[in-house]
């Protein structure tokens, strides 16, 4: 009897430490290509920038992270969220930390389409500021280069598909940009939708999107596009464009119309009615009554 | 002549109470130094900001709204034993019309000061006229409560004319300058028959104008509630649901009422134990009614348990407020339902009791609705601490919650003062017409 509670305890205590092997290697695994692991912000982290980082952690990352070195991440999360002033976190290379913010992975989201690069580098600064030994080193490549890169996007209305090619303008000459993850965005209220999936550029520097044929646009059809590209040598690039092959759509705004949310000027008319009609029939009540009571009194005189 | 011996005797006995005397010097002494105290809580609060509070995001009107909604709810009885009972030909009611009348006036006048203890910047309260918009119900109700305290106040004084007469000339020790006062509020009255009859109209037109004002006041009030979809407050009978509610609290309130000036003014002679058991049927009727709807209320989301609801009456039923909603609906409804089938329980000095009870009832149901929605948004809560979650007032809290009773308590007190409750003049007319 005793036996076999000793087998099925060791058997029970072996699952466990299995389990939790396996759980803390899962959390640390983050297979980090080695040539994102080398990759630097091109800025300086100053104070500026630790503060503007701040600020997009706290919109950001605070809910699921909590405030590095608070130790307040949400603890009902599977993995829990790490505090990123750990020193676990710290030991990863900026290109570690980069590759993990955009790429993300089971509850964390990516953020390669959310923020900017510049404010991805911010938020890294922001997390090193917890760290005394920390010593950045800046990319050697340079942030102006980015500029010399041009888009060309090209609509074709019977096939409704996108054509752009990328290409910088060096002294030396044009240079098309093989093999580069592309993505193609549309402006809407809130952030940007993405048009189909990110892609890589040919050997030719072009990449092809199929545009939807519903997608609303403003009253003249224009749809203002977006287009990333990620180059090792140029870095981010950020390309807008606005084009005229959206939907016409001409929807009049939620504050256009009368309506119970508007303000007071454009209140339903019901309600206008309702109300008045009741302060009304109190006023009429009120003056019978104050006539009444006059009434009354020159009553007493005769 | 008998007769005028009567009328002497009912105009001394009801004129008798309106005098300064101790007692009524040291029980006002006792509650101004309590409102002084409460006041010092408010200004605590004033000075020190919400914090001072249990309140928080979640639980953000907590005891402060539920004793909004409390005062709203009592100050409706001034409509139902005045006009509803008055139209509908219950002679027996008219000797209480004008307590309940004090009551309604006393409570509808303090219910906005109620609201404005909520308020953490009082000083912007102008901003709700300023900014007013027709949409928000908060506005339908400041207009409505406004409205009510007037008309109501209107109820009091018009059938009161004729009283007054009598008080500028009866009254003896009178100060000249109270005895002006009353002779002008009289407005010159003569008993004329023509002043009779402007008295008999204008008094009908009051009763039927209040029923539809007095409703919108309660349901408007409700409206604050369930004019959002929160759970618990999500409801169609809503505002039924709180004018009955209203009816209960209100009753309770009049039979204490009766009960002391009936004591203290030896008004033994014209609040009998007769109007006693009347009222004690009457808030039998009220208190089925209500239990009705509070069946409506709780069983139907019950019986659908629909999960955002679920997890309310979860916590309702048997969870953090179980103890309190039980007591609630068993000590405040349904077990003074049943004593009170009993006709030995209609006598006075139960009905004391039972009235204080069913009052205390009525307090904490308005506890019950306002705070477990509250502590249930539709949004999960995390990552806050305890207190945000769950809600328990502090003293502060509680001696700022205080004070509009006591502030009640002082104008009942101050008006039974100095007009008599009741009303001589129907008195005098009552006993001539059954000769």
């Amino acid at each position: 009897m005793l036996r076999t509670n000793t087998k099925l305890r060791a058997t029970i205590a072996l699952i466990i430490t299995t389990f939790c092997f396996l759980q803390v290697t899962a959390g640390n695994n983050w297979n980090v290509p080695a040539d994102k692991k080398t990759k630097n912000s091109t800025f300086k982290f100053d104070a500026n920038t630790v503060k503007d980082g701040e600020s997009v952690y706290t919109k950001n990352c605070v809910s699921c992270h909590g405030n590095p070195t608070k130790g307040n991440s949400l603890k009902s999360l599977n993995p829990v969220p790490p505090d990123l002033s750990s020193a676990k976190t710290q030991e990863l290379t900026d290109g570690e930390l980069f590759y993990i913010l955009n790429t993300g992975r089971v509850i964390m989201p990516s953020f390669n389409n959310v923020l900017s690069e510049e404010d991805r580098w911010k938020v890294i600064a922001y997390i090193r500021s917890f760290n005394k030994n920390y010593v950045q080193q800046v990319s050697t490549n340079d942030a102006t280069k980015s500029q010399l890169v041009k888009a060309d996007i090209d609509f074709n209305k019977n096939t409704n598909r996108l054509t752009i090619t990328v290409k910088a303008t060096e002294k030396t000459g044009s240079v098309l940009l093989k093999n580069d993850e592309i993505a193609l965005f549309a402006n809407r209220y809130f952030g940007r939708l993405q048009i189909g999936e990110s892609q890589r550029t040919s050997a030719d520097g072009v990449a092809v999107f199929d545009f939807p044929k519903d997608l609303p646009g403003d009253k003249d059809g224009n749809v203002k596009l977006v287009v990333k590209i990620n180059d090792d040598t140029y870095g981010e690039i950020l390309r807008l464009k606005t084009m005229q092959i959206g939907i016409p759509t001409d929807k009049p705004a939620l504050n256009e119309k009368r309506a119970i949310w508007n303000v007071l000027a454009k209140a339903p008319y019901w309600i206008i009615i309702l109300y008045t009609s009741g302060v009304l029939a109190f006023g009429c009540v009120l003056m019978y009554l104050l006539y009444s009571l006059n009434r009354l009194r020159k009553a007493g005189n005769n | 002549m008998a007769t005028k011996s009567n009328t002497d005797k009912i105009t001394t006995d009801l004129l008798r109470p309106i005098r300064l005397n101790k007692s009524f010097i040291i029980w006002m002494g006792f509650l101004g130094v309590s409102l002084v105290i409460c006041l010092g809580a408010y200004g605590w609060q004033l000075k020190n900001g919400m914090v001072v509070t249990g309140l928080g995001d979640y639980v953000s009107w907590g005891m402060y709204i539920s004793n909004f909604v409390f005062f709203v709810a009592t100050s409706l009885i001034g409509m139902l034993i005045s006009a509803v009972l008055g139209l509908s030909g219950q002679k027996w009611a008219a000797p209480l019309a004008r307590i309940a009348e004090i009551i309604a006036l006393a409570f509808a006048a303090v219910a906005g000061l109620v609201i404005i203890s909520d308020m953490g910047r009082p000083e912007r309260l102008l901003n709700v006229i300023i900014h007013a918009r027709i949409q928000s119900p908060i506005v339908w109700d400041i207009t409505v409560v406004s409205v009510y305290v007037l008309i109501s106040a209107l109820f009091l004084y018009i059938p009161l004319i004729p009283d007054l007469k009598i008080c500028a000339e009866k009254l003896e020790n009178l100060p000249p300058f109270a005895r002006k006062i009353y002779k002008a509020l009289s407005l010159n009255w003569n008993d004329t028959p023509e002043q009779k009859k402007i008295i008999k109209q204008t008094t009908r037109t009051i009763a039927i104008f209040i029923i539809p004002v007095a409703l919108a006041i309660h349901t408007v009030t409700s409206w604050l509630f369930a004019n959002t979809s929160r759970a618990g407050w999500d409801s169609t009978i809503y505002g039924p649901y709180f004018v009955t509610g209203a009816f209960v609290s209100g009753t309770a309130a009049v039979i204490i009422a009766m009960y002391f000036f009936r004591k203290n003014y030896k008004l033994h002679d014209y609040i009998t134990d007769s109007h006693f058991d009347m009222i004690g049927k009457l808030l039998v009727l009220v208190s089925l009614v209500y239990l009705y709807f509070n069946l409506n209320e709780y069983m139907v989301p019950f019986y659908k348990m629909k999960e955002s609801e679920a997890i309310l009456l979860h916590d309702l039923f048997s969870g953090n407020h179980a103890l309190l909603f039980w007591s609630v609906q068993m000590l405040g409804l349904v077990l003074p339902i049943i004593l009170l089938l009993f006709k030995k329980m209609r006598k006075p000095q139960p009905m004391l009791l039972i009235g204080i009870m069913v009052l205390l009832g009525a307090w904490f149901k308005r506890l019950i609705i306002v705070v477990p929605t509250q502590e249930h948004p539709y949004l999960p809560i995390q990552n806050v601490p305890l207190n945000f979650k769950i809600y328990s007032p502090t003293l502060v809290e509680t001696l700022i919650s205080i004070a509009p009773f006591i502030l009640v308590l002082m104008i009942i007190t101050l008006l039974a003062k100095v007009i008599p409750i009741i009303p001589v003049h129907e008195t005098i007319e009552h006993l001539e017409e059954n000769k």
